[in-house]
């Protein structure tokens, strides 16, 4: 008796234009050719490309410094200054980054005087001209301008041992780092420059209380700067995403210590990662490959290994929570999530408090499968993945009456 | 009820008559439920509050401590045969009757969860030796591995409750697959015996019922004529007239008094034959191998025409000239090749390098064809950009992102793990213990038409476990799955008393392409 199918709730407002499914081109001028970096048992992505096309193609992975889409950036306010549209900060805040990067200074072995020296030097305010110059997003490259900065105090390139925030590139310094939304320029005419210039409120600290001096913009300073301490934002995937970009597409490369991967190696780093790796990964291919999105870390929200999407998050609701469970030849439980009725009462009622359904995905694995075949990923042909659906039916009699079970 | 009872105390225990005060009395008594109230959601050591809930407990049980008043006369007598675990009725059933009980030899039974649920509901009275069974021993002896236990009965007494109708599963009058197919009703009756069936005029023996649909009776002419192998015409006899047929039969069969369905095949030759005078085939088998039947399709040369057929094979009145097939001839086995202009281009660009390969300077220098291939695997990597740790290792990628594919057919092409359903693989596996179904439910709403011969397709069928007991498998719920049919199987999960309802149902992610 099959359950029949429901269709995904569409959001209220959808913000977002969708692209396209993966993020494989449909044009065979474009290459798919992403790369991501394994550091601490973590795939990251961190060219801000790469990481738009990931994630607005498939909605793969989550922006570090973000909820889900890597939208990270220094200030909400963004005004445009002589022909340029820049990323506005209040005084204070303004401060409290270079001390930020006074403080990093100091941690290098610098004494005070260099580091007041360097801030001084920092904070002097900058040409329009010379942020032009330098011209709209350097990408990844290294720009006249901040190649001049490097020279000055090559110090403010922070080593890689500090917060795993800041950018451990010393080739690349702000001109690379950040994928905050500065893709697109929202006028043709301003010029957007790399994340290493903000606007500086001057009289910050008074427009708090003082409103009448906000509403005479005129009265507002704007000084350009440069950016202190530039963060960028990575995208992080998780290990099924990873594997299924490298595996099933072949349009990404995980590259740990600076050497790409095979797609063996990366099978076996991750299993000894992950012990369950083959099940979740199994079930993560079988909903991507039925066009579905599939996001894992629903765990902490909802209890479940994954969120099945249609199109992909910013569209529809989720539809199904699903389980994973593994199951051998005779159909018997190896308990990856031992259930007991208490616990799968509880997860249905949450389950259905969140307006979606809970869907249990096993995957048989055949009884003849040896450990050596595990190893490659070709035994996911062998495996068979059934779903089911839970539900709770209700036996008072207006229920009966209203629909089947 | 005008008798008076001793006020012996020790008799009193066993009164059930009652004096004309107490019935007054008891009839009279406040018959409303009392009210909860709000909820205190935590005890804060008041006087209002502790007063508040010792009223509403005293009221709980008073009204949990009532005793239950009847009049005899309402109450249908039976008794309790151990023997056959089953309960006899001695005075003639009420309403009851019309969705529990079975008959068997004359006499009206219950079954022993019937039996308790009417006791509890005030309507019927078991004696065992003479002597009236209370709840206690209702409970007691009804309840036992070989009927229905505990909570098997108190998921059938909450279902009974809210209305449904509930009746044993057997498992033998579930049909088979084929049967499902042609949509026989079932035959049995819920005591597990065959009904009496009318007589049909039919030459083999298969259970016909009373229906007469003309729709079904053609296909299940084809159909079963196909699975039969003895002597009978072949299908495509049939189906060259079957309206004619279908007229005769149909006339023949509606004189009969059950209509059975009387298409078998003497019928039909007989309907046949007595309108068609030319006997041609009548029940001589037809041996294919000798009739040759012409292959349009192959390459080998064929004349370009056709015969025409032997008579003997095509029905009566039908004459087929010689058939010229020269130009559909012609039509197949042409393979069109559509090429735009640039491929075009492409294709004869290739043409005309493939004759310098020869004078190509790196090629000249391979001394051997090991060298020439690895050669062509460089040119190839270089001008592909493949990246070498994923396409040149044993495991390469499903998808070369530099052959696009729509995104249909790439992801049909990723689709490397299978689905299954849950009938897949179950003639495998052993039956269980643990989990089997008990009860069919019916629906509620059906109760003014429902027959106790032919109930129908249960809506539900119930399996019961206990809250502490362990959850499902796939094991289990493919079991079950197998034993059910399409009906759907809810587990009614039970504790002390409070009973909740879960369903594990297959499904088949739908395939979502946007474009």
């Amino acid at each position: 008796m099959l359950a029949e199918f429901r269709a995904p709730r569409r959001r209220n407002r959808v913000h977002e234009e969708y692209e396209a499914p993966l993020p494989v081109t449909q044009s065979p001028e474009e290459r798919s050719d992403f790369r991501a970096e394994l550091i601490n048992q973590h795939v990251l992505v961190r060219n801000p490309d790469h990481i738009q096309r990931i994630y607005n193609q498939g909605y793969f992975g989550k922006g570090i410094l973000s909820r889900a889409r890597p939208d990270h950036s220094i200030s909400d306010q963004w005004e445009q200054h002589k022909g340029l549209c820049l990323p506005v900060v209040s005084q204070s805040r303004y401060e409290e980054r270079l001390k930020w990067a006074g403080a990093a200074l100091s941690a290098q072995g610098l004494d005070d005087e260099a580091v007041s020296q360097i801030l001084t030097k920092l904070s002097q305010p900058v040409e329009a001209e010379d942020v032009r110059r330098e011209g709209p997003r350097p990408e990844g490259g290294v720009c006249p301008h901040t190649k001049r900065l490097r020279l000055e105090s090559q110090d403010l390139n922070l080593s890689s041992d500090q917060d795993s925030d800041y950018d451990p590139d010393p080739g690349s310094n702000s001109g690379s780092g950040s994928g905050s939304d500065s893709d697109s320029d929202p006028d043709p005419e301003p010029v957007v420059p790399g994340p290493g210039f903000v606007l500086v409120d001057c009289d910050g600290d008074v427009r708090s209380t003082d409103s009448e001096s906000r509403s005479g913009s005129g009265l507002q300073v704007r000084e350009l700067r440069h950016n202190p301490v530039s963060v960028s934002e990575y995208l992080q995937l998780s290990v099924e995403e990873a594997f299924f970009l490298v595996y099933s597409l072949g349009c990404l490369s995980v590259h740990l210590h600076q050497e790409p991967l095979s797609i063996i190696q990366l099978w076996r780093t991750f299993q000894s990662q992950c012990p369950h790796f083959i099940s979740s990964y199994a079930a993560y291919h079988h909903f991507r490959s039925k066009g579905w999105v599939p996001k894992g870390g629903g765990g902490a929200k909802y209890g479940v290994d994954f969120m099945l999407y249609r199109k992909g998050p910013p569209f529809y609701h989720a539809s199904y929570s699903v389980v994973v469970e593994r199951v051998d030849d005779a159909f018997r439980d190896t308990a990856l999530r031992p259930f007991s009725w208490r616990s799968l009462a509880a997860l249905n009622r949450i389950t259905a408090n969140v307006s979606k359904e809970l869907m249990l995905c096993y995957i048989i694995y055949p009884s003849d499968l040896s450990e050596v075949e595990l190893e490659s990923p070709d035994c996911l042909s062998r495996l068979k993945v059934q779903e089911v659906m839970v539900s709770r039916w209700v036996s008072s009699r207006e229920r009966a009456e209203q629909d089947d079970i | 009820m005008a008798e008076r009872n001793s006020t012996d105390s020790a008799e009193s225990r066993y009164s059930e008559i009652l004096s004309p005060s107490e019935l007054f009395a008891a009839r009279s008594r406040c018959h409303k439920i009392p009210v909860r109230g709000q909820k205190d959601f935590f005890p804060n050591d008041s006087d209002e509050q502790r007063q508040r809930l010792e009223q509403s407990l005293s009221e709980h049980w008073s009204l949990t401590s009532e005793e239950r008043v009847e009049r005899l006369g309402n109450l249908v007598k039976a008794t309790w045969i151990p023997s056959d675990q089953v309960v006899e009725l001695q005075s003639p059933a009420g309403k009851f009757w019309q969705t529990m009980g079975f008959s068997a030899n004359g006499k009206q039974y219950l079954l022993p969860e019937e039996a308790l649920y009417l006791m509890e509901c005030g309507n019927l009275q078991v004696f065992y030796k003479d002597l009236p069974l209370s709840i206690q021993d209702g409970y007691e002896r009804f309840l036992s591995s070989n009927t229905v236990s505990l909570l098997q009965y108190q998921v059938f007494g909450h279902l009974k409750r809210l209305g449904y109708v509930v009746h044993r599963f057997d498992p033998s009058s579930q049909p088979s697959t084929y049967a499902r197919q042609l949509n026989l009703p079932q035959s049995q009756d819920k005591a597990g015996r065959p009904l009496k069936r009318k007589r049909s005029v039919s030459p083999t023996p298969m259970p016909t019922s009373s229906r007469t649909e003309k729709q079904d009776s053609t296909t299940e002419m084809m159909e079963v004529d196909k699975d039969e192998k003895d002597g009978k015409p072949p299908g495509s006899h049939l189906t060259t007239s079957p309206e004619t047929l279908e007229v005769q039969c149909s006339a023949t069969s509606t004189a009969d008094e059950d209509g059975g369905r009387t298409w078998w095949a003497g019928d039909v030759l007989e309907c046949k034959e007595s309108n068609h005078s030319t006997t041609s085939t009548s029940s001589s088998r037809w041996d294919f191998s000798s009739i040759p039947f012409p292959d349009l399709g192959s390459r080998e040369s064929l004349s370009d025409s056709l015969t025409s057929p032997d008579p003997s094979l095509l029905p009566g009145g039908l004459a087929v000239g010689v058939c010229d097939v020269a130009t559909w001839r012609q039509k197949i086995n042409l393979r069109k090749v559509a090429m735009s202009s640039k491929e075009q281009g492409r294709e004869d660009d290739r043409r005309r390098r493939r004759g310098d390969v020869n004078k190509d300077r790196e090629v000249q220098q391979c001394r051997n064809w090991t060298e020439y291939q690895e050669l062509m695997a460089r040119r190839q990597s270089r001008c592909d950009g493949r990246p070498a740790h994923l396409w040149n290792r044993e495991v390469t990628p499903l998808h070369d992102p530099r052959q696009p594919l729509p995104t249909r057919e790439l992801l049909e092409k990723i689709s490397v793990i299978k689905s299954t359903n849950l009938l897949e693989g179950v003639s495998r596996l052993k039956e269980s213990d643990e989990w089997g179904i008990c009860f069919s439910v019916y629906q509620p709403d059906s109760v003014a038409e429902f027959k106790k011969s032919n109930p129908g397709k249960p809506y539900s069928h119930m399996c019961v476990c206990s809250f502490d007991g362990p959850v499902p498998d796939l094991r289990a719920i493919k079991l079950l799955a197998s034993q059910t049919g399409d009906v759907p199987v809810v587990f009614a999960v039970v504790d002390y008393g409070d009973i909740s309802f879960y369903t594990f149902k297959d499904f088949q992610l739908p395939l979502d392409v946007y474009p």
